[in-house]
């Protein structure tokens, strides 16, 4: 899956996209670009590779999102493996906004997000991550999960943030400083201007589990833990609602 | 250390005694002014007694902030040249979750640098602590496994000294839970010898949530 846009007339426009395999994309009507990713193959397994790379050119705004959930199924064999790659160029902006993904018991996931912003770009990004879904009486006993993110400013290292977490998964977030019995975590990442001035309200809104804070001038950090998915949501979604520049999207509310 | 019945006489390694220096609390790196997130974490009830400040400190070495700074001290031996120094130094910088715990991290890392420049004469820039620690012992050709065995559980013994300032816990409980650490800090040490950026990783979600919400705790004793 390729996506782009560029500035074109004075409005941003999509330049480029490929479509192959299980991947497709959606674009609603929004007031920026905006793409709705949709795996039509329902959840990944063992051996599945998925390969992403978006990017906004010069002066454009991209918003990425996915219509539901991405499932990670009990895999016989191997991992399911998901390669993305985002760039934001100069005075451009990119929201990377999927929605959760659900680890089933017995699943393994090998992913890595990699960013590359301008100087001058901003960007959000959430990854929320959830062990199996608790309304259902579903546990995630065991899994094997590697999850990886790079962003880079200007060349140079800005974030970087990865979990290793195999085996006995249950167990391990039961420890005191890991999750407590969370079955549910996400990480946040704000670059913009305004980071500063949106550290108070952002923690505002969150619940005794999370915590922001300003690692630059211009750089927020987010990490909140909650006992499932359900809750995870409760507290993500007003937070995103606050740094979504137009509002969340639309396949978020479904 | 070798094991047998009969060892041979050795002369101690003078080394041996500059690491000692380097990672006692009396060296001068200010580190009793930082709780690595802890104070937040007691004030949330997340820490109550000494088998939980045990459990909590395990994490961290063994897949938290502990076991990343072995792999950091590792990485920092490892850099060829002054530019590569700087590479690990950023990425390390990078990988810090909240603000204080990059404040935390960087002043010691200065101290520790300022005061290993003056005394031994070496040419160790400012850089983060577990990175300095790893250039220093390149340039005094240590082994890094040792020098992050030490570290930790310097590392571990500090938090347990602040853990005594904020809540009930005696003299001889508090050793306790140190000795208990030490496989730990053993383990995390093999990640020195032979360091991968690939296998870096912390688990440790709720003490970087206690990293972040220090930051806004209120009557603090420490800086973290």
């Amino acid at each position: 899956m390729r996506i782009a846009t560029k500035r074109c007339a004075g409005r941003s426009a999509l330049d480029r996209l490929q479509m192959s395999g299980a991947l497709r994309a959606l674009f609603p009507r929004a007031p920026a670009p905006q793409a709705i990713l949709v795996n039509t193959a329902g959840g990944l397994t063992g051996g599945d590779r998925i390969a992403i790379a978006a990017s906004a050119g010069a002066g454009s705004r991209l918003v990425l999102t996915t219509q539901s959930a991405e499932r990670i199924y009990r895999a016989a064999h191997g991992c399911a493996r998901v390669r993305t790659q985002l760039r934001v160029a100069a005075g451009a902006s990119l929201d990377w906004l999927p929605q959760e993904t659900i680890l089933f018991d017995g699943s393994a996931l090998d992913r890595a997000l990699r960013v590359d912003l301008a100087p001058d770009a901003r960007f959000l990004m959430v990854e929320p991550v959830v062990f199996g879904r608790a309304a259902m009486g579903e546990r995630v006993l065991r899994a094997d999960v590697r999850d990886r993110i790079e962003v880079r400013r200007g060349g140079r290292p800005l974030w970087l943030d990865a979990i290793r977490l195999e085996g006995a998964v249950a167990a391990r977030l039961d420890r005191p400083a890991l999750a407590q019995g969370g079955a549910a975590m996400a990480a946040l990442l704000y670059v913009a201007p305004d980071a500063a001035a949106r550290l108070g309200p952002v923690r505002a809104l969150l619940p005794a589990t999370g915590g922001a804070s300003l690692l630059a001038p211009d750089v927020l950090a987010l990490r909140l833990v909650a006992a499932d998915g359900f809750g995870l949501r409760a507290h993500l979604v007003p937070v995103l609602e606050g740094l979504c520049r137009d509002g969340l999207p639309r396949s978020w509310r479904l | 250390m070798r094991r047998g019945t009969a060892p041979a006489p050795m002369p101690t390694d003078p080394r041996l005694l500059t690491l000692a220096q380097w990672l006692s609390p009396a060296y001068p790196t200010g580190a009793f002014a930082w709780s690595h997130g802890l104070e937040a974490a007691i004030a949330a009830g997340w820490v109550r007694d000494a088998g939980g400040l045990g459990d909590w400190l395990a994490d961290l070495l063994a897949e938290g902030s502990g076991r990343a700074e072995a792999v950091w001290i590792g990485l920092g031996f490892r850099a060829a040249d002054g530019r590569a120094l700087r590479a690990v130094d950023a990425r390390a910088r990078a990988w810090a979750p909240a603000a204080e715990r990059l404040r935390e991290a960087d002043r010691q890392g200065a101290a520790f640098a300022a005061v290993t420049r003056a005394v031994w004469g070496i040419d160790l820039p400012d850089c983060l602590l577990p990175v300095a620690l790893g250039r220093a012992a390149r340039l005094m050709a240590m082994d890094p496994g040792d020098v992050a065995a030490l570290h930790l559980q310097g590392f571990a013994a500090n938090l347990v000294a602040a853990a005594q300032r904020l809540m009930p816990l005696g003299q001889t409980a508090a050793q306790a839970v140190l000795a208990r650490l030490a496989p730990l800090c053993l383990a995390a040490a093999d990640l020195a010898r032979a360091p991968d950026e690939a296998a870096l990783f912390s688990n440790a979600f709720l003490s970087d949530v206690a990293a972040m919400r220090h930051e806004t705790l209120q009557a603090r004793l420490f800086q973290s």
